[in-house]
C-alpha cells in the first residue's frame, strides 16, 4: 500500500506546489489523480519516486518511508517502482528488447549494466513481457520505428521488468489516439488485478479516469479536494476539482 | 499588452521594406570594404579569364607528371593516416570531455566551466598557429602535424559533442534514473546510444576536414603531401603540384561520398 502523508513542496519562496497532500493507493487498484493543468499532479507522481525532491511529509510504500532512503537505498526502492511517461522516454535508437532489459539496471552492478551484460533468463523474461503487452513480433525493432501506442507498451514492459510493486504513470495516454488509449489502459487495469500492483496514474481525461480507475484523487492548486471511489465522482465533485482559483467562472465537467 | 492594429497590406509592406533595407545595407558594406582595401571589382573580374588560362597551361598535369605519381600517392596515404588517426584520438578524448562538460551529464558545474573554456581555447587557435608553436618542441615530423590536428579537433569535437548531448531530452535520462540506474549506467545505456549516430557524423566530417588541413599543416611541418606540394611548387614543377591538388580533391570527394554512405547506413 502506498500512503502519502502531509506531503509538501514549495518552489522558490512561497509558491506552494503541494500543500499537505494526503492520499492512499491500494494494491490491485488503479488510482487516478485528476485535476486542472498546473495543479501539481506531476509533482506528486515524481515525488513518489523522488525524481523531484519535496520539502516535507511522508511517502510510505509498504510502511517504508521513501523520503528517508539514502542514495543507495533509493536506487533499490526505485528498482521496484516502474514508471511510464507521456513521451514514453525510451532510448529510441535501441530495440524494444534492449529497452525492456533496461528495467533490470537497478538490480545490476554498475559494470554489468554499463556493458549490457544480461543473463539468458533476463533476456527470456524480457521477450515474455513483450509478448504479454502484445509486441512479440517487434522485439528487434528500433523504438523510433514503433507507433506511439507500441512505444508506450514497451514502456510498460520495461516497468514490468523491474518486478514492480507499483507503476507510476505520468499522463500515459495524453499523446495517444483513442484506440491505443484503450489498449494501454486495458493493460494497466489488467496488471493491477493480476499482479496486485499499485497503479498510480495522472490523467487529463475524466471519462477515462471514471471508466478505468477504482479510486480517484482530485487535486486543485496543490491541495487534495477529493478522494474516493470512482463511482462517487459526480458533477459537483468535478466542479470542485476543476474550479478556477482566481475567477468565479466554473468550468464545465466535461472540459479538459 | 499593447497591440497595434495593422492591416495585412500594411504588415506585408513593412516586411518588404525591411527586406530592401537589409539588402541595401549589405551592398553598402561590400562597397565600403572594397573601397578601403582599394579593390576594384570590375577590373578584377575582367582579369579572371587570363588567370585561369595561365593556371591551366601550367598546372594541368602532363605526361611527365605521371612519373611523380608514386611518391605523391605514398605521401598522400601518410597524410590521410595522420588525419584519420588524429581525428580518432581527438574524438575519444572529446567524448569523455563532452560527457563531463555537458549540462545534462556533468558531475560538477565547475568542471563544466573548465572544459568549456579549455575546448574554446583549443578551438580558437588556428591549426596553422598550432603547427608553428609545436614545431619548436617536436621538430619537423609527422607527429607535430598529428598533434596540431589533434588539439584543434579536440576543441572542436568537444564543443560539438557537448551540444549534441545537451540537445538530448533530459526526460529520457530521468526515465532511466526512475528505473534505478546510476550515473554510469545512464551514460552508457542512455546517452551514448542516443547520440552515437550524430557523433559519428561529426567524426566523419572532421576526418574530411582534417585531410584538407593536414595538407596545409604538412607545408609548415615539412611532412606528407603538403611538403611535397611545397617542394614541387618552389622548384617550378607546377604540373606535379597540380597533380597533387587534383589527387587531394579526388580523395576528399571519395571520403565525402563514403561518409555519406556510412551516415545513411547508421541513421
Amino acid at each position: 500500500m502506498l500512503k502519502v502523508i502531509e506531503l509538501d513542496k514549495t518552489y522558490g519562496q512561497d509558491k506552494h506546489s503541494l500543500k499537505s497532500v494526503n492520499f492512499t493507493a491500494q494494491p490491485g487498484e488503479v488510482t487516478a489523480i485528476i485535476g486542472p493543468s498546473g495543479a501539481g499532479k506531476t509533482t506528486i507522481l515524481r515525488s513518489v519516486n523522488q525524481l523531484i525532491r519535496d520539502n516535507g511529509g511522508q511517502i510510505l510504500l509498504d510502511d517504508e518511508d521513501i523520503r528517508q532512503a539514502n542514495k543507495k537505498e533509493l536506487r533499490k526502492i526505485r528498482h521496484h517502482i516502474g514508471m511510464i511517461f507521456q513521451n514514453y522516454n525510451l532510448i529510441s535508437p535501441l530495440t524494444a528488447l534492449e529497452n525492456v532489459l533496461h528495467g533490470r539496471l537497478g538490480a545490476k552492478s554498475t559494470m554489468a549494466g554499463m556493458l549490457g551484460l544480461y543473463s539468458n533468463a533476463e533476456k527470456a523474461e524480457a521477450l515474455e513481457l513483450l509478448a504479454e503487452v502484445g509486441l512479440k513480433d517487434y522485439a528487434y525493432q528500433r523504438c523510433d520505428q514503433l507507433s506511439g501506442g507500441q512505444q508506450q507498451r514497451v514502456g510498460i514492459a520495461r516497468a514490468l521488468m523491474q518486478h514492480p510493486k507499483m507503476i507510476l504513470c505520468d499522463e500515459p495516454i495524453a499523446s495517444l489516439d483513442p484506440k491505443s488509449t484503450r489498449t494501454v489502459m486495458d493493460i494497466l487495469r489488467r496488471l493491477a488485478k493480476e499482479k496486485q500492483l499499485i497503479i498510480l496514474i495522472n490523467l487529463h481525461q475524466i471519462d477515462v479516469a471514471r471508466e478505468y480507475a477504482d479510486h480517484i484523487v482530485g487535486i486543485n492548486s496543490g491541495a487534495i479536494v477529493f478522494e474516493g471511489p470512482s463511482q462517487s465522482v459526480d458533477d459537483t465533485v468535478l466542479q470542485k476539482i476543476y474550479r478556477q482559483a482566481d475567477s468565479t467562472a466554473t468550468v464545465t465537467a466535461n472540459e479538459n | 499588452m499593447k497591440t497595434n492594429y495593422r492591416s495585412p497590406q500594411q504588415f506585408f509592406r513593412q516586411r518588404q521594406l525591411r527586406l530592401w533595407v537589409v539588402l541595401i545595407i549589405l551592398i553598402a558594406i561590400y562597397w565600403l570594404s572594397m573601397a578601403i582595401v582599394s579593390f576594384q571589382t570590375i577590373p578584377s573580374i575582367v582579369k579572371v579569364p587570363a588567370g585561369l588560362v595561365w593556371l591551366f597551361k601550367n598546372f594541368v598535369p602532363t605526361q611527365r607528371s605521371i612519373s611523380y605519381l608514386g611518391p605523391i600517392l605514398y605521401q598522400l596515404w601518410r597524410t590521410l593516416l595522420v588525419a584519420v588517426s588524429s581525428t580518432i584520438c581527438a574524438s575519444f578524448f572529446g567524448l569523455i570531455f563532452a560527457i563531463l562538460g555537458a549540462k545534462t551529464t556533468t558531475p560538477s558545474p565547475i568542471l563544466r566551466v573548465v572544459i568549456r573554456f579549455g575546448a574554446s581555447l583549443l578551438r580558437n587557435i588556428p591549426v596553422v598557429a598550432w603547427s608553428m608553436i609545436l614545431l619548436f618542441s617536436f621538430k619537423q615530423s609527422d607527429f607535430t602535424g598529428f598533434l596540431a590536428l589533434f588539439f584543434m579537433t579536440l576543441g572542436y569535437l568537444t564543443r560539438a559533442f557537448t551540444e549534441t548531448i545537451e540537445d538530448l531530452d533530459g526526460e529520457k535520462l530521468q526515465a532511466l534514473q526512475a528505473v534505478g540506474a546510476n550515473y554510469f549506467q545512464c551514460v552508457f545505456c542512455g546517452v551514448l546510444p542516443e547520440v552515437a549516430s550524430t557523433l559519428t557524423s561529426w567524426v566523419l566530417y572532421m576526418i574530411e576536414n582534417n585531410l584538407r588541413d593536414a595538407t596545409l599543416v604538412g607545408i609548415l611541418t615539412g611532412t606528407g603531401v603538403g611538403f611535397l606540394f611545397d617542394h614541387y611548387f618552389k622548384s617550378f614543377r607546377y604540373d606535379a603540384a597540380g597533380l597533387i591538388v587534383l589527387l587531394i580533391a579526388i580523395l576528399v570527394i571519395l571520403l565525402e561520398l563514403s561518409s555519406t554512405q556510412i551516415r545513411r547506413a547508421i541513421a
